[in-house]
């Protein structure tokens, strides 16, 4: 999920090219309300309505295991990563390679 | 020795005292009072030694050196006359009359060869409780107008005046009276000299303690107020209070100059007018006093400075005390008392105006602690603000980078594993599409650091705001909506058109942006007292409350806005804001959630011909 359209959109191409499921949302609430069963989290952290922060404490209180992997454009990625007990992270703008990379080695593989 | 002639001898010892305590500080520095102190003293010593002396060889009164000492005795209360006539004004009737009273008094002391007749010894008597109760009264007045220790000093000065008069009429009149009364009288006499006697120590040299003592009142009153002033909202109020503080004190007007490094000069603000406003180095009393760092009085301020002689007396300013303001080795300035007649005791307001300068120097220094503080956290704040500009900013750019980088890196990827495969075009319009908004981010970010420097607003020319808002209102951008331009004649003010049409283009897109598709724009132009007036206002969303004080800052975004649909960073009304202030204008939103906005420009107009 993030609140910029474009990165959304360009970030999901990517993957369904690489063979994954993507669902995609413009905030934590969304995201929430949308998705079950998920593999794994790509998550920016500053997003309107419910931000990274919310939405990482609660999709672990819905008892969530799915690893997180924070997408930040700030300079502290990684703090914030750590902050929410993320599995990892991507600094913006990334590869595209560390992208794949990423979300290969997070999910436990293609459905 | 009798108890009578102890008290005499005490009384005696008390009088040669002073006068070698005053003649010292004659000797030290001359001035007239401190002359006329000597004299009075110099009579009264003469003829106490006389008597001594002779006593003591053993040779009766010699008829030559009693005279002289009646005569100086006599002469005392006309020394005192001198005294007041230094620091006080005096008739001069009055002083011929005590004059002449002298003169013939003199003379028939000497004219009379043992016995004085009865009616002679009362006029003497008169003539010295006339003159010493004529001064007692003019020291009274004198101490009313000041404070503090000179007051209490005159004061007991002219209690002693009284007392020795008082001792004179009851010795004068003794032969007078019958025999069996006489002893009553010559006890009395000692009692009442001695008396005199105490508060003349306590007026012309009075011990440090009693000074201290009579001192502390104006102090801790100064001092009391001394403790808030550090906290006053700036230097100058700082100095006004100091001032008024000090001049109260002394009894006196008082100015404060404060040393300024650039001008190398002392910068005065003097309520009276009397000083100069900047006093550099030059001949001036206070720079000599803030260069030599030594607290200076100058009884008579006309003669220690020729050159403002008309300036000090058209201030009526006769005297001066200047002390420097200095905090260790740090010259701060200098602090100048003046008053329109000499103290007499200046010695005791030299001491003072030490005191209180070191207690300016004290409050002035913990105010330039405080500023420095200030100063420190203000540079603090804005490196952080520079700091989180930079950060955000960074943010900012990074988003539209992102999508640039991953879409132009899966193009390369398809192209390289399936040259053949037909181009991608959304791919490559999505490139195009984030690299136009990074370039526009990249301009944002220019014009919001050109607003600090003062630099966004170039040459201005005749513009007229209703035809630029009816410019404006036909792009094509804003087909969705109806906007619509209300005005009723031409406001032209001189303007730099790019940047005024891009407030009106921030404004008009915020509009859309905001609001509902095919809702109205409005933008009203008009002109009302010389200013002209543009409204925007919109039926969309509004702003909450809370960030209705905030729309106009850096970075801000309203906290209903969804970022997803409303990319931008946040600069667009800081930036309008900076161009209308730079125009001399100024910039406000209404604003209610669910009902629309509304952004007021006001710019100066061109008065309509």
């Amino acid at each position: 999920m993030d609140d910029d359209q474009s990165i959304v959109e360009v970030v999901s191409q990517i993957l369904v090219a690489e063979g994954h499921e993507v669902v995609t949302a413009g905030n934590g609430a969304e995201a929430l309300t949308l998705v079950d069963g998920e593999q794994l989290v790509l998550l920016d952290m500053r997003m309107p309505v419910l931000d990274g922060w919310g939405f990482a404490r609660q999709f672990r209180a819905a008892g969530k295991r799915a690893p997180i992997i924070v997408m930040t454009a700030a300079e502290n990625a990684r703090r914030w990563a750590e902050e929410i007990g993320a599995d990892g992270y991507l600094a913006k703008p990334f590869e595209i390679d560390a992208l794949i990379a990423a979300v290969e080695r997070h999910a436990r593989g293609p459905r | 020795m009798t108890a009578l002639e102890l008290v005499s001898l005490l009384t005696q010892a008390i009088y040669v005292a002073i006068f070698l305590v005053v003649s010292a500080s004659l000797l030290r520095e001359p001035t007239r009072s401190r002359l006329n102190m000597t004299l009075f003293f110099g009579a009264i010593t003469f003829a106490i030694a006389q008597s001594r002396l002779l006593a003591a060889l053993g040779v009766g009164p010699v008829e030559l050196v009693s005279d002289i000492a009646g005569v100086l005795v006599l002469a005392m209360p006309y020394f005192l006359l001198r005294l007041v006539s230094d620091f006080a004004h005096v008739p001069t009737v009055a002083k011929r009359a005590a004059e002449a009273g002298l003169v013939v008094a003199a003379a028939t002391l000497i004219a009379t060869q043992g016995t004085l007749a009865p009616a002679a010894v009362v006029a003497l008597v008169a003539y010295f409780a006339l003159v010493a109760a004529y001064c007692a009264i003019a020291f009274v007045r004198a101490a009313r107008r000041s404070t503090g220790v000179t007051r209490r000093r005159m004061e007991a000065v002219a209690a002693g005046t009284l007392l020795l008069g008082a001792a004179i009429v009851v010795a004068g009149l003794r032969p007078l009276l019958p025999s069996g009364l006489a002893g009553v009288p010559s006890g009395l006499t000692q009692v009442l000299a001695l008396a005199s006697a105490v508060a003349y120590v306590a007026g012309f040299a009075p011990p440090p303690i009693i000074r201290r003592a009579w001192q502390e009142p104006e102090l801790r009153a100064f001092l009391r107020r001394a403790a808030s002033l550090p906290r006053l909202p700036d230097t100058p109020a700082i100095v006004r209070a100091l001032e008024e503080g000090a001049g109260s004190t002394l009894g006196a007007r008082a100015a404060i100059g404060l040393y300024e490094p650039s001008r190398n000069a002392l910068l005065f603000q003097d309520p009276h007018g009397v000083l100069p406003n900047e006093v550099g180095p030059s001949r001036f009393l206070a720079w000599r006093v803030f260069e030599t760092q030594r607290a200076e009085y100058y009884a008579d301020a006309t003669r220690a400075h020729p050159d403002l002689a008309g300036a000090y007396r058209g201030h009526s300013v006769a005297s001066l005390l200047i002390a420097p303001i200095s905090a260790g080795a740090q010259r701060l300035g200098a602090l100048e008392a003046y008053t329109d007649h000499q103290p007499v005791f200046s010695e005791d307001d030299l001491e003072l105006v030490r005191l209180l300068a070191d207690q300016a120097a004290v409050i002035l220094e913990s105010r330039a602690l405080i500023d420095g503080a200030a100063r420190v956290r203000a540079h603090e704040e804005a490196a952080r603000l520079k700091e989180d500009f930079i950060s955000a900013a960074a943010h900012d750019l990074k988003t539209p980078l992102t999508t640039l980088v991953a879409q132009a890196q899966f193009l390369e990827r398809r192209a390289q594993s399936d040259p053949s495969a037909p181009a991608d075009i959304s791919g490559l319009r999505r490139i195009v599409q984030e690299a136009r908004r990074l370039s526009s981010l990249v301009v944002e970010l220019l014009d919001a650091s050109r607003i600090e420097q003062g630099r966004l607003v170039g040459e201005r020319e005749p513009v007229d705001l209703v035809e630029l808002a009816r410019e404006v209102a036909r792009r094509d951008g804003y087909r969705t909506h109806r906007v619509k331009v209300f005005a009723d004649a031409p406001v032209v003010g001189s303007y730099d058109p790019r940047r005024i049409e891009q407030v009106l283009e921030n404004l008009v897109e915020n509009a859309v942006k905001y609001s509902p598709e095919s809702s109205e724009v409005r933008i009203g132009v008009a002109q009302r007292n010389g200013q002209a007036f543009v409204d925007v206002s919109d039926e969309g969303i509004g702003i909450p409350p809370e960030d209705l004080a905030r729309v106009f800052d850096r970075f801000h975004r309203g906290s209903n806005v969804d970022d997803r649909r409303f990319a931008g960073m946040g600069l667009g009304l800081f930036i309008c804001r900076g161009i209308v202030e730079q125009h001399g204008g100024r910039m406000w939103v209404e604003s209610r959630v669910g009902t629309g906005s509304t952004f007021h420009v006001e710019l100066p107009a061109e008065p309509r011909s």
